[in-house]
């Protein structure tokens, strides 16, 4: 259901309502997105797509619990040259597809970036987060000047909008939003760093040991963080983490955000998710006198 | 992770071992477990044996389902689940068609007055050939080693499928997909189980998914007119990185 109370856009995108699927879920298979489309999400992020083919880490890589999820799938995915043909199985569609990328460096993000807008994706979205591959994400993410030279080398390789993927894993994540600057948006939050350890087995739950955490328990850190970049930078951003319901997106939205991505909710409540928040979200807008989505954006936030 | 010692086991067929254990949980016929062997990796595993104890039966084809052969009675498995829909069982007059290792998952619904096609490469891939009334089953194999020379859809080809109320089938997709072809259109209830490269088991990963339906999730078990209008069936399939494939 799409009222106009939903309607809303990013960046110049138009979207039928603010709900975005997060990347990495359901989302290697240009027919698995297609289906989400017209299950009702106003657009899609893809899984992230490197240079090189990557089979990613051997099964267990989900370590499910009660409200959260660990995950550590290892970056999986095809390499960009043979990525093409998912992103035109989404997009035909005709609702708008971002597509994530992650690299080593400035250099092969560019590179990523050209091929990505080549195919036709309506704005790419940097991964700088991925906490749990060695010389990927988190250790790109948490320095500044690394974040800085990514976004600004990606911004002049292309003209679509760039949305940067932050990390909650550092310490100050005003000084990144600022480093990240270029950037059409802010994308808030990647998973937190975590780990299970099953005693029967006197083993860690997931084969690569550290994981990340997402799901209904990291929504708080994900709030504090959407509400503090935006009450410190004003910055558009796009807001992600534990989101399960329409209160929960209005939440990310009172704290600053535009629009929010759904992610790993699908494992409790599948691929219905997106249509049931948005018919949830439509009324709870009319109960609290919203005309439109956007009029509360970051009214929570203190002066 | 739940975990459970194993109270038995026994050899099935070839390079095929049952594996039993004691599990307090309903199943329905189809369902399965991610089965992981700490330190080595967790594979998709259906319940073979859906009374007390419960079992799976596997077959050894590569790195962690051969660990589990190492495995020995007073050991430890460690799963997830009930994970899957399962099948639907209909109708008085039933055909099962497994194919290999497919056969693990048809084996809660065998018993007297069930008809079977117990397809392999050779003899000693057949499984639970025994388990069926002698005269309601047919053996294929593609060697002619045992019964009929060629495989499940020759064997089919010889059967009017309109005399069965309800036809199960497990096993590779291209035997599925030629099976699927044969029975288009006819006046009978078909189900299938699917199977492909499964990472997370909870419907997140999309490793599994064929036409924007999560087989971990959603399936295993499909009728013949939702895989039908599948796209991917038969056709193409992402690898295990994610890269699409034709079959
Ligand atoms: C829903 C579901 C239920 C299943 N139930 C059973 C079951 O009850 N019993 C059972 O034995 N297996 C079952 N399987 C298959 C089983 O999960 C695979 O055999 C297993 O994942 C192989 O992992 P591995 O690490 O041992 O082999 P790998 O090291 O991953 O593979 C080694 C080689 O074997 C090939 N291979 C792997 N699996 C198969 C296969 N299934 N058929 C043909 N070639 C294969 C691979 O292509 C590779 O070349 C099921 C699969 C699914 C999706
Ligand atoms: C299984 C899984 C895989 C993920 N893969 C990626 C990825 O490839 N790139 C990325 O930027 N984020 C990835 N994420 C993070 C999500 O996009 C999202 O930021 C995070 O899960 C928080 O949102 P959620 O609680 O709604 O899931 C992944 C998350 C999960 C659970
Ligand atoms: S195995 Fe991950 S979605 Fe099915």
């Amino acid at each position: 259901m799409n009222s106009e109370r939903l309607r809303t856009e990013i960046c110049g995108i138009k979207l039928d309502n603010p709900l975005i699927l997060a990347s990495g879920i359901l989302d290697e298979n240009g027919y698995t997105m297609a289906r989400i489309l017209r299950e009702g999400a106003a657009a899609v992020v893809t899984k992230s797509i490197g240079s090189d083919e990557r089979t990613g880490y051997m099964p267990p890589v989900v370590s499910p619990g009660d409200g959260y999820l660990l995950n550590a799938i290892g970056l999986t995915n095809p390499g960009i040259d043979n990525y093409g043909e998912e992103i035109a199985i989404a997009r035909e569609v005709g609702k708008p597809v971002i597509g994530s990328i992650f690299g080593k460096d400035a250099e092969e993000f560019s590179t990523l970036a050209g091929k990505m807008e080549s195919f036709g994706v309506s704005a790419l979205e940097l991964n700088l987060s991925c906490p749990h591959v060695k010389g990927f994400g988190s250790e790109i993410g948490s320095d500044p000047d690394a974040v800085e030279e990514i976004v600004n080398e990606v911004k002049r390789a292309v003209s679509i909008p760039v949305f940067a993927k932050l990390s909650p894993n550092v310490t100050d994540i005003v000084q990144i939003a600022k480093a990240a600057e270029a950037a059409d948006a802010l994308v808030l939050i990647n998973t937190i760093r975590g780990m299970a350890i099953d005693v029967f087995a006197r083993k860690p739950s997931l084969t690569n040991v550290y994981g990340g955490l997402s799901g209904r328990a990291i929504k708080p850190v994900g709030v504090r963080l959407v509400y503090e970049v935006k009450k410190e930078t004003g910055r558009t951003i796009i807001g992600v983490g534990g989101i399960s319901c329409a209160q929960d997106v209005l939440e990310y939205v009172m704290a600053g955000s535009s629009c929010v991505e759904l992610g790993t909710v699908l494992m409790e409540e599948g691929k219905g998710i997106f249509s049931k928040v948005s018919t949830e979200l439509s009324i709870l807008l009319d109960q609290l006198g919203f005309d439109n989505i956007s009029d509360a954006v970051g009214v929570a936030i203190s002066k | 992770m739940i975990n459970s010692v194993i109270t038995g086991i026994s050899d099935v067929a070839a390079n095929v071992r049952k594996i039993d254990f004691k599990w307090d949980q309903k199943l329905l016929p189809g369902q399965f477990i991610m089965l992981w062997y700490p330190g080595v990796g967790e594979i998709p595993m259906s319940i073979s044996h859906l009374g007390d104890p419960k079992s799976i039966t596997v077959k050894a084809y590569g790195t962690v389902s051969s660990k589990i052969m190492e495995l020995g009675k007073g050991d430890r498995l460690y799963f997830r689940g009930p994970l899957g829909n399962g099948f639907n069982v209909r109708g008085k007059k039933r055909l099962l068609i497994g194919g290999g290792s497919g056969m693990a998952s048809l084996h809660p619904m065998i018993e007297r007055g069930v008809h079977g096609i117990v397809a392999g490469r050779t003899s000693a891939d057949l499984i639970f050939l025994d388990e069926f009334d002698q005269d309601r089953v047919l053996a294929a194999s593609d060697d002619g080693s045992s019964g009929f020379k060629g495989t499940a859809l020759d064997a089919l080809k010889t059967l009017d499928p309109e005399s069965f109320d309800s036809i199960y089938v497990c096993g590779p997709e291209a035997m599925m997909f030629g099976i699927m072809k044969h029975l288009a259109g006819k006046n009978v209830y078909v189900e299938f189980s699917l199977e492909r490269s499964m990472k997370c088991g909870i419907g997140v990963c999309d490793s599994c998914s064929i036409d924007g339906n999560q087989i971990c999730t959603q399936g295993p078990v499909f009728s013949l007119e939702s895989v039908m209008k599948m796209r991917e069936f038969g056709l193409t399939r992402l690898t295990t990185s994610g890269k699409r494939i034709r079959f």
